[in-house]
């Protein structure tokens, strides 16, 4: 067995209470390195594309990888494998920090979680040291129901102990919405409903206690390798991460007209700055955090109004959440876009889509589409209580609950042509028809419209292209931002250290060889990040994929982006991207 | 010409924005270099460090020195790793 692995899998079947130790061979784990990689591998031989994935037979992988309990930095991460509940395709959504460290010495490289327990349970998987395999035991949780994800965590680790490490579902988990999260540590895993997959398994939250460690292969050269990294990680290339935090893309996208806004109706937002980080910074105190093992830091928690107790009640900011809940549904007072992240992250929603779908409904009141007179664009008590609605699944919550492609069947008229999704993914915050690159990203990607597994934003903010007006010359740098994506995603590493590797192939290569002794090559992980991506669309194509669904709503195609009539995309120009794209990729 | 600072750059240079005389490029970088030395980590001689770029009139990403400006122009100074 190669070192960095266990070169096994715990699969817990939640229904009769037990877990089966599955071994891994190294064929396997070289081909598929662990993360999205390894997790897309397990649900395939699992046979998962075709079962439903709130179904209690459905898997739900928690994938670890070589590089998580290594020193090399940003690499305590893990990521949530499974059918998506929302748009019944692949998910994979990555988190950080301690859960993936104790998850991997409780023994095994992944945990599978298959059944549905009796009741509302904790799963509970712990190893002792003198213990060779992680034991098992479900807790009932009667007492957690209903209970946000940061207080589920805290209440449990002040139960179990300090040692423990918890991932959980908030209330949306339990009421089962298809964008709910799985949230550890105030960081989510957080794209296409993961939290519901673990809700209706009925189970609350994950504990993870261990002490088995992997041996690496090469310990001096692995050391000598992390103190290079995190020198490099504290340079220019994520300056942006340190200093301001993904926050600072707002002003940024503003500028180019690709700022999503009411719904993708703008692209620019005329309150943007209030919502800013520089805004932010000089209005409210703030404070950095970082997730295990980090240098870079890039979390900037901002203060909601004034100190309790010597206390500040502070708010994680990302761009996707100012977007999602700012401009997109037209909201410009920071203190409700704050509490609304907050909201989100308290109850287990995913922010994006929960705005997505919010800014959907809001546009089809305007239009008359959808008898709800309150939820109208630029009212924060109306973003609020729509969030509510969603995660108790009452009222019109129960229709938005199910994301904007499913509410957009359930509203009728035109309304599908306006909902913000691909393949019921609501888009994040890049407005298709100023960074056409992105467009292709999001059309061809197998979990929906996604800009983690796809980078081409970077390359329409470079001079590759023209942003407004790709040609086909485009793919290639899509497909490459992918598969670089990919690796990083199954080795694991931060995307937010991607500026700092000059080849991130070769820098690769050695890392695992330190890790895992093995010979890798740059041209085998080039390899290896195209068999990633293919593994995930062969999980879609048994699943029921068609080419049709590589797309974007009709909204982006022949009709220029208002304020900037250069930002155009026809639907001749967006199926010959794809087109190239599935036949450079082979398909 | 008017240079248009974002993000990182905006916060070393301490302004959001400019007016600057340069011909192309190269100059205008150097020019931004000895009237703001905050901007050293963004600036290297007539180029920008590989992790900030330049955009012209919120069209076209320019790198080559060489790159023509014209007084009516507008240069825009940002990080490189948009999105995340």
């Amino acid at each position: 067995m190669a070192h960095g692995y266990h070169g096994s899998y715990l699969r817990i079947d939640v229904t009769a209470g037990s877990a089966t130790r599955v071994p891994l061979d190294d064929a396997t784990l070289r081909q598929f390195l662990g993360g999205s990689g390894l997790g897309v591998r397990l649900l395939l031989d699992e046979g998962a594309a075709n079962v439903d994935p709130l179904a209690p037979e459905a898997p739900l992988v928690f994938a670890f990888s070589p590089l998580v309990g290594s020193p090399l930095t940003t690499s305590a991460k893990f990521a949530v494998v499974s059918k998506s509940p929302l748009t019944e395709r692949i998910n994979d959504s990555l988190a950080s920090s301690g859960f993936a460290v104790a998850g991997k010495r409780c023994g095994g490289d992944a945990l599978m979680i298959v059944g549905r327990a009796a009741e509302l349970s904790v799963l509970v998987v712990e190893q002792d040291g003198s213990e060779e395999q992680a034991r098992v035991r479900l807790v009932p949780a009667a007492a957690y129901r209903g209970a946000t994800c940061q207080d589920t965590e805290s209440r449990l680790r002040a139960e179990l102990g300090p040692e423990y490490r918890i991932a959980s579902i908030g209330p949306a988990g339990e009421q089962l919405v298809r964008y709910a999260t799985i949230s550890h540590d105030g960081r989510h895993a957080g794209r296409g409903g993961s939290g519901a997959v673990l809700g209706a398994k009925n189970i609350k939250a994950i504990a993870v206690r261990g002490t088995l460690r992997v041996e690496w292969a090469h310990p001096r050269e692995l050391t000598a390798l992390s103190r290079d990294l995190s020198k490099r990680s504290f340079g220019p290339a994520t300056a942006k991460y340190r200093e301001l935090g993904t926050a600072t893309n707002l002003l940024t996208f503003n500028r180019f007209n690709a700022l999503p806004t009411r719904n993708f109706q703008s692209g620019t937002f005329e309150d943007a700055v209030n919502l800013s980080p520089e805004h932010l910074t000089a209005t409210r105190s703030k404070t950095r955090e970082s997730c295990v093992t980090c240098t870079i830091g890039c979390e900037h928690i901002y203060s909601l109004g004034p100190p309790k107790g010597g206390h500040y009640d502070g708010v994680r900011v990302e761009y996707e959440s100012l977007f999602a809940l700012g401009s997109l549904c037209g909201i410009s007072d920071p203190d409700v876009v704050l509490r609304a992240s907050r909201r989100c992250d308290e109850l287990g929603l995913d922010t994006i889509s929960a705005g997505g779908t919010i800014a959907f409904a809001m546009e089809c009141v305007e239009r008359g589409w959808l008898d709800e007179p309150w939820l109208r664009f630029g009212s924060g008590e109306a973003l609020l209580r729509a969030i509510e609605l969603i995660g108790s699944r009452t009222g019109i919550g129960r229709v938005l609950a199910e994301g904007s492609r499913r509410a957009a069947h359930a509203i009728g008229h035109d309304s599908l042509s306006i909902a913000p999704q691909v393949k019921g993914l609501e888009i994040p915050g890049y407005e298709p028809r100023a960074l056409q690159t992105m467009a292709l990203g999001f059309a061809v990607g197998p979990r929906g419209a996604d800009h983690n597994r796809s980078g081409a934003y970077e390359v329409d903010f470079s001079d590759k292209v023209d942003r407004r007006n790709v040609t086909l010359d485009a793919v290639r740098h899509a497909i490459e931002t992918e598969d670089k994506a990919a690796l990083m995603d199954s080795l694991i590493v931060c995307k937010f250290l991607r500026g700092v590797f000059e080849d991130f192939y070769a820098e690769a290569a050695v890392m695992l060889r330190a890790v895992t002794g093995w010979d890798a090559t740059a041209g085998e992980l080039r390899e290896t990040a195209k068999r990633i991506v293919a593994a995930k669309r062969r999980f879609n194509l048994l699943a029921g994929w068609t080419p049709a669904e590589d797309t974007l709503p009709e909204r982006f195609l022949n009709t220029p982006l208002p304020d900037d009539p250069a930002a155009s995309l026809s639907r001749n120009r967006l199926n010959e991207l794809v087109a190239e794209y599935h036949r450079q990729r082979g398909a | 010409m008017y240079v248009e600072f974002l993000g990182v750059p905006r916060q070393r240079a301490g302004v959001a924005e400019m007016v600057v005389e340069a011909r192309t490029l190269g100059q205008l970088l150097e020019t931004l270099s000895s009237r703001l030395p905050a901007l050293a980590e963004v600036i290297a001689g007539d180029r920008l460090h590989p992790s900030f770029a330049a955009n012209l009139n919120g069209d076209e990403f320019i790198s080559d020195p060489g790159t023509p400006l014209g007084a009516d122009d507008c240069v825009l100074i940002l990080s490189a790793d948009a999105g995340g």
